[in-house]
């Protein structure tokens, strides 16, 4: 239906995609993977027109396209879902839907809201999601705000659908029935072409992978007629030969070894550096009674809505708050994150791109803004360049950041090393408390790694870290011990044996689901 | 549709958008000199032309840090009207109470100052506090402040009484040696060209070394980021309207001493349009987030000129408007981001 060929780009210095030929079929699912800077992105871009191939072309039924501009491929029925929701958080989702192609009456003097609310419902319907096309799209949780953006596609009867890692926001439960949801497009016949990093999804519903790695298409698989994803010999793929593919060389566990012993766990335990005493972000979450020791990394698991995040705000003063928080000790109250910063708490939002990091602002410039007073001198009047320039250097170094020119934008950088950039310019302000909020969010294999090797190493260094995640493997995998939140709550907790113990993750979701009374879910 | 330009040719299109503002500089420049020649190039020419835009420069110089911020300030006028005639007003009441009139118009120039700080630091609170908008809060500004200077002086004009020691800051200036003008007498670089140009020097200093300066451009760039890095966004804000301020009343202070009185229904009016035109036509964006000082002063420049060219060639005033706008349109066309 739709297919690359040839298809070359080339930015100043680099080329981001090398002769990439890659057929979408109708009636396939068509996965795209590879780590970050591969060219997932280039290339998705290029199909749905928001840059141009420097050579090569995209063709529909073999007619090369001009896809100059998303409207371009919009016409030619291709539909992009990205990352970042793109619905107008002011008008309703009908209107949202049929933004762009609106039913309209006497030659667009009037909009027909009618046949907008029943177009949205029906779709929606199809889609199986229960969301009322009246409501407006600011008061959408961010699971039902995808579905919207992909109801949108469908409404605009697109047959080429490119999803940008479609289930990086959202929980298990989400998670799947989106993927159901890609099943069910794949039935009517159309062209879907999705990228993750989740390697399960892959494995689990795509007809076609292929890996990207330097611009290039490294290998294919493909769905064999036996139901199992095969390679060129007909070998069944798994989740580790495609990890494997993606970065060309064999990986170990991606996984630190666990050091904390459960002697010196109980010792933490005495005295913690962060305790939180019937804690709460005020409306949002009650009743949170933890505590974390110097060198304990503590996950906290939940669904999105659960009210994790909120939890998080509340502790370094970005929301209010009710209950106590105690710090070494003693009780606090911070009423904005700088006062946090200077208790040693600091916290790295979920939202890398919107809050993590400023992504206009340099490398160094980002590694040094929360900590810019040690490297300032005469009051702030004038910013030490060498010191800083030292500073960014040394986090580079360490945390193997790869950035050229760190004088650059950030927004150059790939996830994973903006990711390092945002655990930098708060490990710069030397925290005792450290709270990642999805830690590997958008970020691929190797860097997750790396991540999580870090993690290990600053827990080991004394550092108290409560990690939040949507990814149970991950919390499973670095944690020492794990809390689960469910409807702004604690719902339970494991303890390290209990997390090693097999079946863990079913425990996990049991309490986050609260077994049989799943209410939390999109509705 | 033909918005995207191929990527081999980007550097071109961001050298222009970077350096467009001198290349324009240098046009005009070279258009006034073919046109006028000596007339253009006499020096003396040049100093009338800085002196008679350095208020505006100052206010200019100003906007860049609170439009970096990603705020604007409409009040600048009305700032700069009010300031200067409650520092002649007090001015003169010193004079009539006996005071020398030496401490009397230092006692005068303070208060045109703090007046303006004042009043800058109303629409940060406004604005920081009271959660308006800035355009909306400095639209306020703008309409109260010019009706506060109308109710002191009735709608009409303040004169000094200081004869002439008040206006000494505003019509005199350094001496030049070696240059002279037609008429053989000495030139000098007027005091309000070089308090120009020293607080546009501070100015670019706070953006490229000073830690106030990194946080305006962290907040301008993405405030919700800047407040998860812990960054003191409220006195930040508080400060860059307080410090506007401090600036407009710099600028009344220059205005209100080289006319010796202040006319309340004309003084500064429309300067805040003049003072953001500058700004956006030395590149610096209206989102925020970036921005440059020196960019503002060449803006400034090219403003001057155009006006001086207009005038030279007898172009009617009433045309001056279309042409300067046409060029701030122009500027910002040139200078907008490319689409990728």
């Amino acid at each position: 239906m739709l297919r690359a060929h040839s298809v070359t780009v080339e930015f100043p210095g680099v080329r981001a995609l090398d002769r990439v030929s890659l057929d979408f079929r109708a009636g396939e699912i068509h996965a795209i993977i590879g780590e970050n800077g591969a060219g997932k992105s280039t290339l998705m871009q290029v199909l749905s027109g928001a840059i141009p191939a420097t050579e090569g072309s995209v063709m529909r039924g073999g007619v090369p396209l001009r896809l100059n501009h998303p409207s371009d491929a919009r016409r030619a029925g291709i539909a992009m879902v990205h990352q970042e929701i793109n619905l107008i958080e002011t008008l309703s989702v009908a209107d949202n839907i049929a933004l762009g192609h609106e039913s309209v009456r006497f030659g667009g003097l009037i909009i027909d809201a009618q046949r907008q609310h029943d177009r949205a419902r029906e779709v929606l319907g199809a889609l199986g999601a229960k969301i009322d096309p009246s409501q407006l799209a600011s008061s959408l949780s961010i699971a039902q705000a995808q579905f919207v953006e992909i109801a949108k596609c469908i409404a605009s009867e697109a047959r080429v659908l490119i999803l940008d890692e479609p289930t990086a926001v959202l929980g298990a439960r989400d998670a799947e029935r989106l993927l159901a949801l890609m099943v069910q497009m794949r039935m009517d016949g159309r062209a879907v072409l999705f990228v993750s990093h989740h390697l399960d999804e892959v494995v689990a519903i795509a007809d076609r992978v292929s890996v990207l790695r330097d611009g290039e298409v490294v290998q294919s698989f493909e769905r064999g007629t036996n139901g199992a994803l095969t390679d060129v010999a007909g070998a069944r793929v798994d989740e580790g030969v495609l990890a494997r593919a993606m970065v060309g060389r064999e990986l170990g566990s991606i996984y630190p070894p666990i050091t904390l012993e459960t002697d010196d766990h109980a010792s933490c335990r005495c005295e913690p550096a962060i305790e939180l005493v019937d804690f709460g972000a005020h409306g949002r979450s009650r009743g949170i009674n933890l505590a974390v020791g110097a060198g304990e990394i503590v996950g906290i698991a939940g669904l999105v809505g659960s009210g994790r995040t909120e939890t998080a705000e509340a502790i370094v003063g970005l929301r209010e708050r009710v209950g106590t928080v105690r710090v070494g000790g003693v009780a606090v109250r911070f009423s904005n994150v700088r006062a946090a910063m200077k208790a040693g708490i600091a916290y790295v939002s979920e939202d890398r791109k919107g809050r993590g990091v400023h992504t206009t602002l340099s490398t160094i410039e980002n590694i040094v803004l929360p900590s810019l007073d040690a490297s300032t001198r005469f009051a702030g009047a004038w910013i030490d360049r060498a010191q800083q320039d030292a500073v960014a250097a040394k986090w580079i170094q360490t945390f193997g950041i790869r950035c050229p020119v760190p004088q650059r934008a950030l927004s150059s950088l790939s996830g994973g090393n903006q990711q390092k950039v945002a655990l930098a310019r708060w490990l710069e302000t030397k925290p005792r408390v450290l709270i990642v909020d999805e830690p590997t969010r958008g970020v691929d294999v190797g860097a997750k790694s790396e991540i999580y090797s870090i993690l290990a190493n600053l827990a080991r260094g004394g550092l108290a870290c409560l990690v939040i995640s949507s990814e149970l493997p991950e919390l499973i995998g670095i944690s020492h011990r794990l809390v689960v939140m469910r409807h702004g709550t604690t719902a339970g907790e494991l303890s390290s044996a209990q997390l090693r113990a097999h079946g863990a993750d079913e425990h996990i979701m049991r309490l986050a689901s609260g077994v049989a009374s799943d209410k939390d879910q999109t509705s | 549709m033909n918005m995207a330009i191929a990527p081999h040719i980007r550097p071109a299109h961001e050298l222009l958008q970077r350096w467009g503002v001198v290349v324009a500089f240098a046009i005009l420049f070279a258009v006034s000199t073919a046109k006028q020649g000596a007339e253009f190039l006499n020096p003396e020419n040049f100093r009338a032309m800085l002196n008679s835009n350095a208020p505006v420069g100052v206010l200019a110089v100003g906007m860049t840090l609170v439009i970096i911020s990603a705020g604007i300030d409409l009040s600048v006028g009305s700032m700069v009207v009010l300031a200067a005639a409650v520092g002649v007003t007090a001015m003169n009441a010193l004079i009539a109470s006996g005071t020398s009139e030496l401490s009397a118009v230092l006692l005068g120039a303070s208060i045109t100052i703090a007046c303006g700080t004042a009043a800058g630091m109303v629409n940060g609170v406004l604005i920081v506090y009271g959660k308006i908008a800035p355009f909306v809060a400095t639209l306020g500004g703008l309409a109260a402040f010019r009706s506060m200077s109308l109710a002191i002086a009735d709608a009409g004009e303040i004169r000094a009484q200081s004869a002439t020691l008040f206006s000494a800051l505003g019509r005199g200036g350094i001496p030049l040696p070696y240059l002279e003008n037609a008429a053989g007498k000495q030139l000098t670089l007027s005091y309000s060209t070089v308090i120009f140009f020293a607080l546009a020097i501070a100015a670019q200093w706070i953006l490229s070394r000073a830690r106030f300066g990194r946080y305006l451009i962290a907040i301008g760039a993405n405030e919700t980021a800047a407040r998860y890095a812990g960054l003191p966004i409220a006195s930040v804000r508080l400060r860059v309207y307080a410090l506007m301020g401090l600036f407009a009343g710099i600028a009344a202070l220059i205005q209100s001493s080289r006319m010796n009185s202040v006319s309340t229904s004309q003084l500064g009016l429309g300067s805040e349009l003049d003072a953001i035109a500058a700004v956006v036509i030395g590149g610096t964006s209206l989102r925020g987030g970036a921005g440059r000082v020196w960019g503002t002063v060449v803006g400034v420049l090219i403003l001057a000129m155009i006006t001086n060219i207009l005038t030279i060639s007898g172009v009617s005033p009433y045309w001056q408007g279309a042409v300067k706008g046409g060029v701030i349109v122009l500027a910002v066309l040139v200078q907008r981001p490319s689409n990728h």
